[in-house]
């Protein structure tokens, strides 16, 4: 690996605002789980080059995680059908809590911290009634204080809206339960949904997409500075049909959504794994695991500005400039425009989502 | 451990170029997948006479012939892409499972409607879940439709349904007989641009249709230790649960037997274990899956569960790889 790609990567990362104690963890950029050559699954912590600065093991396969605003706190979620999820001390590595879901409550793998930090919601599933919750937890202690609706069936991931006072839930519309494992029950009938809610869980808005796209399940998220929220799906319906992947919405607005030509896009097999907004904003990513590509998008135009060709791509998320992605194969590299390139390639398999500590761009 | 993953990419594309992938696409397509629209088509429209002759609910005739084209569909029903997926014809055909109560809902307003049930177009624009096979089973077996409405709407509602699962069944088999060209022959004029594409597509019908076998049909009614389900067994009114465990066994172990056709050691253990688990179905004697409530009686159908799970596991590490499945470790995972 060149040093001189760590030095610069290091250069764009000092002159960041430091985020309130996290250099106390050595500082890390982003957090992201993966499984280690010595068979263990590991949450780590990496700066904007790619290197690990910690690692952690983990009881099985991770997700996603969530990093408290300004405390060395994370907490790590099992991929779904979860019921429970660990707060890790990032400086001291050792699991401080455990966040363990209600009877008949499982958790999907996301969740998120308050602007202030002192409580964390969680996507969940109701099994029985079929239906989405959002687990409300008070982080002094890690003890759950409420709950309400996610406003629709299977919400997998949410974010904090730039004011603070709101939740967007992706409300992917499959139902699952624990009985039949990943299987889905309802595609039929599936009605996925991008639903707003207040912190109370009052419904600000729901944006469903139009009938012909009901198959397509929302199921992450990325918030730009100024509220506008970009959303990837994953297709449900025939693979024969090529329907966009990447949708982008403002609060009261009909939703946009970009698709690649059909040349690129009929390569994606219906399946879109994460999202980010590049640096600045101008640009927004999806990874595509299956079809083995990311796709970089003007925000403003809509159009198809790269699509790069990585093998397992899916962790996503916004660097020092442009974009910071990992693979199945372990690499951690940039993207930015037509340009990629590999800054790390460690022999471990990075999972899902790759998580920001700080909020670059 | 850098290596690997380095031959593994160099030697993939290799294997799959040495090999002829054609006449695997021929053979399914016209071996595997036409006979079984086609015989689903007549059956179906045996299934529409036998209603137009006599729509009691428990007309014999017309219980037979609900047997019958039910088969039908089981041994097709793993083959979801394509026809049967236009216009959500398969979820029309076959609406199940109904986890929130659907179907029993649209047949009362179907039975309380004055209009639209002698005509096919209007009623093909109704709840999915008011019709099918499923909607059908509670017409001719739940008690509670039995009496429900008079005897000359519940008819005119046994007759809709019959007919629309024709009319769907005829449009698959038709459609199949221009989508049986796309499929054996990828390119630029078909959804699946090469081979590879086209039987990455029969490969998952096999996987997913041993997922919904072991998962579904029996992870349904098995639920919990402590809380078993039987009642959320599939089709049970009419005692067909178990039945099309074992069918679609049977129509997924032809499937398997010609995709792994050109790897020997794989086609046996694939067929020992499609025979194992079939055999095991069989002896389970327990068509509505009622032993699930029963210490014995689960352990049974759980062991038949393992033995789905044995065989999907040779399905996904060693067909897949013959077949150039990706088994990257995000993009299998689905979430």
């Amino acid at each position: 690996m060149t040093t001189r790609r760590h030095f610069l990567a290091g250069l764009a990362a000092a002159t960041l605002t430091p985020v309130r104690g996290w250099s106390a963890a050595g500082a890390p950029d982003f957090l992201a789980a993966g499984l280690f050559p010595d068979g263990f699954y590991r949450l780590a912590g990496l700066d904007a080059g790619g290197t690990i600065l910690f690692s952690l093991p983990l009881p099985g396969r991770g997700h996603a995680a969530a990093a408290h605003p300004h405390r060395t706190l994370a907490v790590a979620f099992a991929r779904r059908p979860g019921t429970f999820a660990q707060v890790i001390d990032c400086t001291s590595g050792t699991v401080t809590r455990q966040l363990h879901a209600p009877e008949g409550r499982h958790f999907y793998g996301h969740g998120v911290f308050t602007a202030d930090g002192d409580q964390f919601f969680t996507t969940e599933n109701d099994y029985e009634a079929g239906t989405g919750v959002i687990g409300v937890w008070d982080t002094a202690t890690f003890t759950r204080i409420g709950e309400f609706s996610s406003g629709g069936i299977g919400p997998h991931d949410m974010r904090l809206m730039p004011d603070g006072d709101t939740l967007v839930i992706a409300n992917g519309g499959i139902e699952t339960h624990p009985d039949t494992g990943r299987s889905k029950l309802n595609i039929p009938t599936m009605q996925p949904r991008l639903t707003y809610l207040d912190l109370s869980g009052a419904v600000l808005e729901h944006v469903e997409l139009p009938q012909a796209l009901h198959k397509n399940s929302i199921r992450h998220l990325a918030v730009r500075a100024d509220g506008l929220v970009g959303f990837a799906m994953q297709w449900q319906g025939d693979l024969t049909e090529h329907p966009p992947l990447l949708g982008l919405h403002r609060r009261g607005e009909a939703p946009r959504l970009l698709t690649a030509p059909e040349a690129d896009q009929s390569t994606l097999q219906g399946y879109a794994g994460s999202i980010a907004f590049a640096a600045g904003g101008d640009a927004i990513a999806i990874t595509c695991p299956r079809g083995d590509a990311l796709h970089l998008f003007d925000v403003d135009r809509g159009t198809l500005i790269a699509a790069h060709a990585l093998t397992d791509v899916c962790g996503l998320g916004t660097g020092p400039d442009g974009l910071i992605f990992t693979t199945g194969t372990g690499q951690f590299g940039t993207a930015q425009g037509r340009r990629a390139k590999t800054l790390s390639a460690l022999d471990c398999q990075w999972d899902n989502h790759l998580i920001p500590i700080r909020a670059f761009g | 451990m850098r290596t690997i993953p380095f031959v593994t990419a160099l030697l993939l594309p290799l294997t799959a170029m040495a090999q002829d992938r054609g006449p695997i696409l021929d053979d399914v397509t016209q071996s595997h997948i036409l006979p079984r629209f086609a015989q689903l088509a007549e059956a179906t429209q045996q299934l529409k006479a036998a209603a137009e002759a006599e729509c009691a609910a428990d007309a014999p005739g017309l219980r037979d012939a609900y047997h019958a084209a039910f088969d039908d569909w089981i041994s097709a029903s793993h083959l979801r892409f394509g026809p049967t997926e236009t216009g959500d014809r398969a979820f029309a055909i076959a609406f199940w499972p109904d986890t929130k109560g659907f179907t029993p809902k649209a047949l009362s307003q179907l039975i309380a409607a004055d209009t639209g049930l002698d005509d096919p177009d209007a009623f093909a624009q109704t709840s999915i879940a008011g019709r099918g096979f499923f909607a059908l089973e509670q017409m001719l077996y739940d008690p509670a439709f039995a009496a429900t409405g008079e005897a000359e709407q519940r008819c005119a509602v046994i007759r809709a349904i019959t007919t629309d699962i024709n009319r769907n069944a005829d449009a698959i088999a038709e459609d199949w007989q221009s989508y049986a060209l796309v499929l054996t022959q990828p390119g630029a004029d078909s959804p699946y641009r090469s081979d590879e594409e086209a039987l990455q597509e029969l490969f998952k019908a096999l996987s997913a249709g041993l997922q919904f076998t072991s998962e579904t049909r029996l992870g349904r009614p098995l639920g919990t230790f402590d809380r078993p389900r039987p009642n959320r067994a599939e089709a049970r009114r009419s005692g067909r649960a178990l039945r099309h465990v074992e069918l679609s066994l049977v129509a997924l172990r032809d499937l398997a037997a010609r995709l792994s056709v050109d790897h020997p050691d794989i086609a046996t253990s694939l067929d020992a274990g499609f025979n194992k688990a079939i055999t095991r179905a069989q002896k389970l004697e327990d068509p509505v899956l009622a032993g699930v409530a029963t210490p014995q009686g689960r352990l049974r159908v759980e062991a038949l569960q393992q033995e789905i799970n044995d065989l999907r596991a040779i399905v996904a590490t060693e067909l897949g790889p013959t077949l150039g499945i990706s088994a990257g470790f995000n993009s299998l995972d689905g979430d």
